[in-house]
């Protein structure tokens, strides 16, 4: 081999790229183009206007049609809905509160024996005593109404996706929508069709609350051993009496799930749809006491959302398990003393109405807010300004524009771009050298997002580089899904709106994989941090997503930064408990073999678990991402710009139009960054041969 | 019932072939070209398509007891799931006392369920959330039998198989071989003509498994039902068997009965199987018969027709002549050499 061969064959083997690095390297031809020229031609950065179509009004002009024809139907329904759930909650507020309390006691008793006995009563005698319960009781009357409404149309979505396997596809993607599409956007066209009222919550509430059923149905159905199917067909039974008989309560366990789940979203939405007003509820007044600034009360009515969700949640989870039977005369004897108590309220004429034994507490909780922000007024703010100014701030409008002489000293100049992009570029030159040439490229991207901002990225680079990254996660059709619906939010005219979503999304994301992902490392490296920790998710993960505004709120007012945190709190529950599992499942024989060579720890930690661990890890950041996205629009509430807020605007003016061009912008970002993470998760399954 | 073909076997099947895959039909009518069953089944596994039972024919008649035998994977339980309609064959013909099943109307096979099939599933398939009692009376709930009815005659065939006592139990609170017995007893409730049994008694203890057998040959000689058992144990397989079809890959490669298996295997994965088969218990006189009865026959120790090859040898230790071997009259229908009842036996050793 002569030595211009060897030059050529060496010049080869460097040229071959990864797909990766090809893909960084196609964006930062994009970055490059959009920044030199940007300033020369400001389409490349700024989505021209005249090119922008009114997505939004075509939208009120073609759904308000077919509202209209839609709407008598839908009144109908309403009238007709309105009776069953005035007659439930006629009854809810009718029953003496004894009653009430003595029949979840004995339910709780009879399900889970004295634990949930116990739960059910604690639970419910603190709802008497805040004097919340008529409140209460309306809350749980849609609830008790909403709920049927979703089971049955969960379990026909399942069972109908289960019978006819060619709309399962169909299915899945509509139950994607149904989840993704934040909560708030389908309640414009639903306020339109049926009209203002309660009923509008208890539809949403259905909406939102079937799809985890259907989904919990069609999975139990599908896990059905195949010789139970075939002993049910091999007996000689139709069809029917194959999945009414056999399958459906084969699959009982795992439908339970879902009733669960349905339960937990159905409460949720009922409160979230308390917005909408008008309904003397526990979600109404939440929301009341915290646009006064009235803490205490926030925080109590808060807790009884809380203590409702918890009792909700343990019990129907408790019904998904295998019990043994309970004596039914304790629940009898639960229910005569029930009986007593309330003959001797009628006597005594004590009704919980006005009760106001927690005010102590309301008030104390007020007081103590109050003295501890003014204690620690300055250190909190400091916390709050430091994260905006150094973190939030130059993440959303860039260093460029962040970096002022009053926060950070000095005024950023051409000097200082050109020192940071001659430092990454150093880097990258340096990761070159090492042969890391899809990191090196990132370094320069990265340079690029720090100096300008995601609120100002120019749109090639977004939607060229969502497009990119999907070619890598999921090949090409993937690259065209991110980029034709990503183009879609570009000319609806909301992309700005979008890009503050993507940031504020971004950075939760960001900051909850990181604390997430170690709080995860940790829990998997000692069980007492997982003791710890466990509880603590749990809670997080039962509590309605309106709950988490109330605290935020009370240490840090409104603005973005409360909304980053209620964000963060919400979406780091799925990261921490999918790294520990990711981390923990190694299967043994692996973790052998690794000691058996002399691993220590941490070693093993790294070498061995993490990698194993990545598909489960990037899935939990993947339900992170989404419930990212789910709680952008209910942080929305106390302040952000993004197109949660579009939301909220197009609910109080009626928009039908916006609400759902918002709405689907929304979705889009969602199920975007879903796909794309997903398409990782599945590389990596498959590389591990999992 | 239903009119049936009487003279018709029970169960024939005529090149029936199931193939695992995307697209399996028209897949397996293009390779139907590359020529013999091995060439078509070799491109078929080149498409990356499972073809787990292949070209198989072979007829049970009425009142047989026919085995399966095969390693696993081998496609046993494709086979009585193909002839039960449970999958869909990919090609071929499966007729049940003359009547093309793979012809008939949902509304046939369900009635064809209802009362003339029965199976048991290798992992027994019991219904987890109904009572032992109410999953033996299932079948009878669909033929539309009233509650008395099917709880008397659950615990008829509870007793039958030794669960009285555990009517009210649910299956997760059974042992395995429990758990058998009563996917045992649930296809027994409808008293099928057409009894599928797929390893029926693998799970159970030597003992019980031993005791099973004999009453399933007792229950065999008095319902005298068409039956297709899979099993993995030979001797099982020896003992119930009228005759045995054993599979290799999807593929039939004998079928006969259970002495010309043992003694005349026709390649060495069958011979494998009755490798240590004691031939001279199971092997009777005819299977070694010789050709034509020689005129001059100096010894007769006796032997008769149905004698095992065990008993016979032990008659003839001394002699090296030919021996005639009588039928119950007496009368003298045929002779075997010493020689060969020794041979015949020793085969296995090797
Ligand atoms: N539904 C199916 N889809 C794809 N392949 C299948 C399916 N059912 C069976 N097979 C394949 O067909 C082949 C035969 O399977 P089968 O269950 O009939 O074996 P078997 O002889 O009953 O084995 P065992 O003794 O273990 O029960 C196997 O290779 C199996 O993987
Ligand atoms: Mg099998």
């Amino acid at each position: 081999m002569s030595a211009a061969e060897a030059v050529s064959v060496r010049a080869e083997r460097k040229l071959t790229l990864t797909k990766g690095s090809q893909a960084a390297l196609f964006v930062l031809a994009v970055v490059v183009t959009c920044r030199l020229l940007g300033a020369h031609f400001e389409w490349l950065v700024k989505w021209p206007a005249a090119l922008t179509v009114p997505m939004a009004d075509w939208m009120t002009w073609l759904v308000g049609g077919f509202l209209d024809i839609f709407k008598p139907i839908a009144r109908a329904f309403t009238f007709l809905v309105s009776y069953p759930m005035e007659w439930v909650g006629w009854l809810l507020n009718a029953v003496p509160w004894p009653m009430i309390v003595a029949v979840v006691t004995a339910i709780g008793w009879m399900i889970g024996g004295i634990r949930l006995a116990a739960l059910g009563f604690f639970g419910l005698m603190f709802v008497v005593f805040t004097g919340y319960w008529s409140q209460g009781m309306n809350t749980l009357a849609l609830v008790a109404v909403s709920v049927p409404l979703a089971l049955v149309m969960g379990a026909a979505i399942g069972i109908l996706a289960f019978e006819y396997p060619r709309m399962k596809g169909a299915v899945n993607a509509l139950l994607d929508v149904m989840q993704t599409v934040p909560t708030f956007a389908y309640l414009v066209p639903l306020l339109v069709l049926f009209g203002f009222g309660p009923v509008v919550g208890l539809i949403a509430s259905a909406i939102y609350a079937a799809p985890p059923m259907a989904r919990n149905v069609l999975l139990g159905l599908e896990r059905v051993d195949t010789e139970i199917r075939e002993a049910a067909v091999m007996s000689g039974g139709t069809r029917r009496q194959q999945l009414f008989l056999v399958e459906l309560p084969a699959a009982t366990q795992q439908i339970m799930i879902g009733v669960n789940q349905c339960l937990m979203a159905a409460l949720s939405m009922v409160i979230i749809a308390a917005v909408i007003g008008g309904f003397d509820d526990i979600g109404w007044e939440v929301l009341q006491t915290m646009r006064k600034a009235l803490f205490g009360p926030a925080f109590l009515a808060g807790s009884v959302i809380v203590v409702f969700a918890i009792i909700i949640d343990r019990m129907s989870a408790a019904l998904a398990e295998p019990r043994q039977p309970q004596d039914r005369n304790v629940a009898l004897g639960i229910l005569a003393v029930g009986a007593a108590v309330t003959i001797w309220s009628l006597f005594a004429g004590w009704s919980p109405t006005g009760v106001a034994a927690m005010d102590g507490i309301a008030k104390r909780v007020d007081e103590g807010v109050g003295v501890f922000t003014a204690t620690y007024g300055s250190t909190l703010d400091s916390v709050k300004n430091t994260s905006m100014f150094y973190g939030l701030l130059p993440l959303r409008i860039g260093l460029a524009e962040a970096v002022l002489p009053f926060t950070w000293g000095f005024a950023w100049t051409v000097k200082h771009t050109a020192m940071l992009y001659g430092a990454a570029l150093l880097i990258s030159l340096i990761l070159i050298f090492k042969g890391r040439v899809t990191a090196a490229v990132m370094v320069l991207i990265i340079a690029y997002i720090a100096e300008i901002g995601v609120a100002h990225l120019a749109w090639p680079v977004v939607i060229l580089g969502a497009g990119a990254i999907g070619w890598v996660s999921g090949g090409w059709k993937l690259a065209r899904l991110a980029v034709i619906l990503l183009s879609l939010i570009l000319i609806s005219g909301l992309w700005e709106r979008a890009l503050l979503s993507l940031y504020l999304a971004g950075a939760a994301v960001f900051a909850c994989a990181v604390i997430g992902g170690l709080l995860g490392l940790w829990s998997a490296m000692s069980t007492t941090a997982w003791m710890v920790l466990r509880p603590i998710c749990d809670f997080l993960q039962t509590i309605p997503l309106f709950v988490f505004l109330i605290p935020v709120l009370m240490f840090f007012q409104i603005g973005e930064f409360s909304a980053f945190i209620a964000i963060c709190m919400y979406a780091v529950v799925p990261m921490i408990r999918y790294t520990r599992h990711g981390l923990v499942s190694t299967p043994d024989e692996i973790i052998e073999a690794a000691t058996a060579s002399g691993a220590g720890k941490w070693q093993t930690m790294f070498e061995v678990r993490a990698p194993f661990a990545a598909p489960t890890i990037l899935l939990g950041l993947n339900q992170t991402i989404l419930y990212a996205f789910a709680m952008l629009v209910i942080a929305a509430l106390i302040g952000t710009t993004e197109l949660g807020q579009s939301i909220f605007l197009a609910l109080g003016q009626y928009d039908v139009g916006l609400g759902i061009t918002a709405g689907a912008a929304m979705a889009i970002l969602a199920l975007v960054a879903d796909r794309l993470v997903q398409g990782f998760a599945e590389e990596r399954r498959q590389a591990l041969g999992l | 019932m239903t009119d049936t073909n009487s003279t018709a076997p029970a169960i024939a099947v005529e090149d029936l072939w199931q193939v695992f895959g995307e697209n399996a039909a028209p897949a397996l009518r293009d390779a139907r070209g590359a020529g013999d069953d091995k060439a078509i089944a070799k491109e078929l596994k080149d498409k990356t398509l499972i073809p787990a039972v292949r070209a198989a024919n072979f007829e049970v008649k009425s009142g047989e007891l026919f085995v399966i035998m095969g390693l696993s994977g081998s496609g046993k339980s494709t086979m009585i799931r193909c002839i039960s309609r449970l999958i869909e064959p990919t090609a071929g013909s499966v007729r049940i006392d003359g009547e093309d099943i793979l012809q008939a109307s949902d509304k046939r096979l369900i009635d064809l369920r209802r009362h003339k099939l029965g199976m048991v599933f290798q992992h027994f398939g019991l219904f987890p959330h109904m009572t032992v009692a109410d999953n033996v009376a299932f079948p009878l709930k669909m033929q539309g039998a009233g509650k008395a009815e099917r709880r008397a005659r659950a615990l008829e065939v509870l007793q039958m198989v030794g669960l009285e006592g555990r009517e009210d139990a649910y299956p997760r609170n059974l042992s395995g071989g429990q758990r058998q017995r009563v996917g045992i007893a649930r296809s027994l409730a409808v008293n099928p003509d057409i009894w599928f049994l797929d390893e029926p008694f693998s799970a159970l203890d030597p003992l019980i498994r031993r005791q099973l057998q004999d009453e399933f040959l007792n229950i065999q000689a008095t319902l005298k039902k068409s039956i297709v058992f899979i099993t993995h144990d030979i001797q099982e397989a020896l003992k119930l068997a009228d005759r045995i079809a054993i599979m290799r890959d999807g593929e039939i490669v004998q079928i006969g009965t259970p002495e010309e298996i043992v003694l005349h295997p026709v390649d060495d994965y069958v011979a494998e199987f009755s490798k240590d088969v004691p031939k001279g218990r199971h092997a009777c006189v005819e299977s070694i018969l010789m050709d034509g009865i020689p005129d001059n026959m100096p010894d007769d120790p006796g032997i008769k027709i149905g004698m095992t090859l065990d008993t016979a040898l032990t008659k003839c230790m001394e002699l090296y002549e030919p021996v005639p071997v009588r039928d119950a009259e007496g009368k003298v229908i045929g002779a075997v050499h010493p020689h060969e009842l020794a041979n015949a036996l020793q085969a296995e050793e090797t």
